[in-house]
C-alpha cells in the first residue's frame, strides 16, 4: 500500500463533499469503493443534496470495514439516507475479495467522519441497524460542526430478525457518536450492548444469567437522536414543550413506548432517546415529532426517511 | 497505609450517615417503578413476579451501566491524584499539581459530555461537590489538635495531604464559578486517593455504595423491608458488585497521565473506544431522564 504512485482507495471507503452554488446544493465529490456504494437521486428541493449509502448485497458481513468522510461546506445542506436497515451478518454470504485474510473473521465496522462548515446542515436519517445472531458490530461516528451549523443525527438499532426468533441475539454492538461544536466536545454518546457476564462467569460468581434481551425488554428498538443548531430551534422547542407537559402517573404495565429529552449546549441542542415495542412505532413517533424538519428538507425527503 | 488504617477509612466512608446527599438519589429506581417496570414484560413470561426479583434486576442493570460508564473516571482521577501526591517534596511538585488539576478538569468535561441525561447530571454534580466539602470539612484535622502538636491519629504524610488540599480548594473554586461541573466519579476518585485508599478498594467501595444507595431507596419507597434489604445486600448484591468491579477494574478513559506534557490534556482514542466508558442500558437512561415527569416523587433522581 505504500510507495506506490497511484492513489489507492481503501476498500469500503467513500467521500462526499457538498457545496452551495447559487441556490443549488452540488455534490462536488462523490466517490466510493466496494463494498460501499453511494447514490444521489435528484429530489426537490434543490438546495438540499441527498445521498443514499448502500452496501452490496444489502448488508455488511464479518470483516467489512466501511469508512465514509463527509464534508458539508458553507451554507450547504445534505441528507444522508439508507435503503432499508443496515444488516450485519455473522458470516459472509458471498466471497468478498480485496481484503487481507486476517480481517475476514474480525468485527464489522462502520466509521464516519463528518465536518459541517458555517451555516451548513446535515441530516443523518438512516434506517436502523439490524444485527443478526452472533454478529459483532462497531460504529464510530464523529461530527465536527461549526457553532452556526445545524445537525440532526439519528442512530438506532433493533433486536434482529424477529421472524427467525432473534431477540437481541447479536454478540456485541458498540456505537459511538461524538459531537464537537466549535472545537468543543459537547456530546460523546457511547453505547455498548453485550452480555456483561458470560454464562460461565455468571455461574462462577453465583449470579443468575441476565441477557441483553432481558435488560432491554419489552422494547425491540432503541433510537438516539442528537440535534443541534439554528435550523432545529423550533423542533427542540416543540419537543421540550410536549415533554414538560407530560405527567406520569403510576403505570400498571410497561408502556409501549418511552422517550426522553435532555438539552445540551445551553439548550441549543438536545439528546432525544426513544424506545418502543416495534421498530415501526419508533419510526412513526419520530416522523410525527420531528415534523418541523419537513420544512427544511422538503416533503419528499422527509417521507423517504420516516414514511 | 497499613491494612488496619485502610479498614478504618473504609468504615468511615461506608457509613450510611456520611453527609454526601446520596439519600435523595434513587438512581432512577423511583421512575422505573412508576413506569410500571415492576411487572413481567410480555415477551419474557418465564420470569417470576416477585418484587425482590425486580429490585435485584434493576440493581443489576443499573450497576452494569454505571460501572462501565463511571468507574473509568474514578480510576483515572484516583491515579492522577495519587501521582500528584507522590510528587511532594520534589522540585516538580508544583507543576505536577497543576498538571493534575488540568487533567481532572479534562476528565470532568469528558464525563459531562458522556452523561447525556440531565437528571443523572444533576445528581452526580450534587454528590460530587458534597464529597469535596466532606474532604475539607469532614476529614481535616480537628481544631482540638493545635498545629504545633502533630500527634494526630491518622498519619498525615504532611506534604502529600497539602497537595490534596490545594487540589480540593482549586476544584471547589472552579465548581463554584461554574467552570467545571464537579461530577461524582471524579470527586470520589479524588477523595479516596487523598485519604490514601488503594485504587481497588476505592473502585469496589464506590460500586458497593451505589448498589446500597439504590437498595436504601427501595426501603424508603416501601417496596422492600429493611430485613429483606439486608438479605439482598448480603446474598444477591454482593456477587453483582464483585462482578462489575472485576469487569470494569481495568477500564480507563484513555486520558494521558504524562507529566512531561504540560500542554493540553489528551485522550487516547483507541483506549477510549476499546475499554473506555460507555452506557450499557439505554432503557435506564430514558427512564431516569423522565424522573421529573412523575406526578409525585420522593427522590431527586
Amino acid at each position: 500500500m505504500t510507495g506506490g504512485t497511484v492513489a489507492v482507495v481503501a476498500p469500503g471507503s467513500g467521500r462526499i463533499t457538498v457545496q452551495l452554488e447559487g441556490s443549488e446544493a452540488i455534490l462536488s465529490e462523490l466517490s466510493s469503493s466496494y463494498p460501499l456504494k453511494l447514490l444521489s437521486p435528484r429530489l426537490p428541493p434543490h438546495n438540499v443534496a441527498v445521498v443514499y449509502t448502500l452496501s452490496y448485497g444489502g448488508g455488511l458481513v464479518a470483516g467489512d470495514r466501511v469508512g465514509l468522510a463527509v464534508d458539508v461546506q458553507d451554507s450547504a445542506a445534505l441528507v444522508l439516507l439508507t435503503q432499508g436497515s443496515t444488516k450485519v451478518f455473522k458470516t459472509r454470504p458471498g466471497q468478498r475479495n480485496a481484503r487481507p485474510l486476517d480481517e475476514v473473521n474480525g468485527f464489522t465496522s462502520q466509521r464516519m467522519d463528518v465536518t459541517v462548515h458555517p451555516g451548513g446542515s446535515l441530516f443523518l436519517l438512516p434506517d436502523p441497524v439490524t444485527c443478526f445472531r452472533s454478529a459483532c458490530y462497531t460504529q464510530l461516528q464523529t461530527f465536527r460542526v461549526d457553532v452556526s451549523a445545524s445537525v440532526v443525527l439519528l442512530d438506532w438499532i433493533n433486536s434482529g430478525r424477529k421472524a427467525l426468533g432473534e431477540n437481541w441475539s447479536f454478540a456485541r454492538y458498540y456505537s459511538l457518536n461524538e459531537l464537537w461544536i466549535g472545537g468543543k466536545r459537547v456530546a460523546r454518546d457511547a453505547m455498548l450492548l453485550e452480555e456483561s457476564q458470560s454464562p460461565l462467569e455468571a455461574h462462577q460468581l453465583n449470579l443468575p444469567v441476565r441477557t441483553v434481551a432481558q435488560r432491554l425488554a419489552p422494547y425491540s428498538c432503541y433510537a438516539t437522536v442528537l440535534i443541534y443548531g439554528p435550523l432545529t430551534t423550533d423542533t427542540i422547542q416543540s419537543l421540550l414543550a410536549s415533554y414538560s407537559a407530560t405527567t406520569v402517573f403510576k403505570h400498571n404495565a410497561r408502556p409501549p413506548l418511552v422517550w426522553s429529552i435532555s438539552t445540551i449546549c445551553e439548550g441549543q441542542g438536545c439528546v432525544l432517546r426513544v424506545a418502543a415495542l416495534e421498530t415501526e412505532d419508533v419510526r412513526c413517533w419520530l416522523g410525527a415529532n420531528l415534523t418541523l424538519l419537513e420544512g427544511t428538507v422538503g416533503h419528499d425527503i422527509y417521507s423517504k426517511a420516516f414514511g | 497505609m497499613d491494612s488496619d488504617e485502610e479498614a478504618y477509612i473504609l468504615l468511615l466512608l461506608s457509613d450510611g450517615n456520611l453527609p454526601t446527599g446520596s439519600f435523595v438519589a434513587s438512581s432512577g429506581l423511583e421512575s422505573y417503578v412508576t413506569h410500571g417496570f415492576f411487572t413481567i414484560p410480555p415477551n419474557l413470561t418465564e420470569k417470576g413476579n416477585d418484587k425482590l426479583e425486580h429490585i435485584v434486576d434493576f440493581i443489576r442493570d443499573t450497576m452494569s451501566t454505571y460501572a462501565r460508564s463511571a468507574l473509568p473516571f474514578v480510576s483515572d482521577a484516583h491515579i492522577i491524584v495519587e501521582e500528584a501526591m507522590k510528587s511532594h517534596g520534589t522540585p516538580s511538585s508544583k507543576d505536577r499539581t497543576e498538571q493534575a488539576l488540568r487533567t481532572l478538569l479534562a476528565l470532568d468535561a469528558l464525563y459531562e459530555s458522556m452523561t447525556l441525561n440531565h437528571i443523572a447530571r444533576r445528581a452526580s454534580t450534587a454528590q460530587g461537590v458534597a464529597l469535596l466539602s466532606l474532604h475539607s470539612k469532614g476529614f481535616s484535622v480537628p481544631r482540638i489538635y493545635p498545629a504545633t502538636q502533630q500527634k494526630i491519629p491518622v498519619d498525615d504524610k504532611g506534604g502529600a495531604s497539602k497537595i490534596a488540599s490545594i487540589l480540593a480548594d482549586k476544584l471547589k473554586l472552579l465548581i463554584r464559578r461554574e467552570e467545571t461541573p464537579g461530577h461524582l466519579p471524579i470527586c470520589w476518585g479524588f477523595l479516596t486517593a487523598a485519604l490514601g485508599l488503594s485504587l481497588d478498594r476505592s473502585q469496589f467501595l464506590h460500586l458497593f455504595l451505589c448498589a446500597r444507595g439504590a437498595l436504601s431507596a427501595a426501603v424508603r419507597m416501601n417496596i422492600c423491608g429493611p430485613y429483606a434489604a439486608q438479605q439482598l445486600l448480603l446474598h444477591a448484591i454482593r456477587p453483582i458488585v464483585v462482578a462489575e468491579a472485576s469487569r470494569c477494574a481495568k477500564c480507563r478513559t484513555g486520558v494521558s497521565y504524562s507529566s512531561s506534557d504540560m500542554g493540553e490534556v489528551s485522550f487516547d482514542e483507541g483506549v477510549m473506544t476499546k475499554e473506555g466508558p460507555a452506557i450499557t442500558w439505554p432503557l435506564g437512561e430514558i427512564l431516569a431522564a423522565r424522573h421529573d415527569l412523575q406526578h409525585s416523587r420522593v427522590f431527586n433522581s
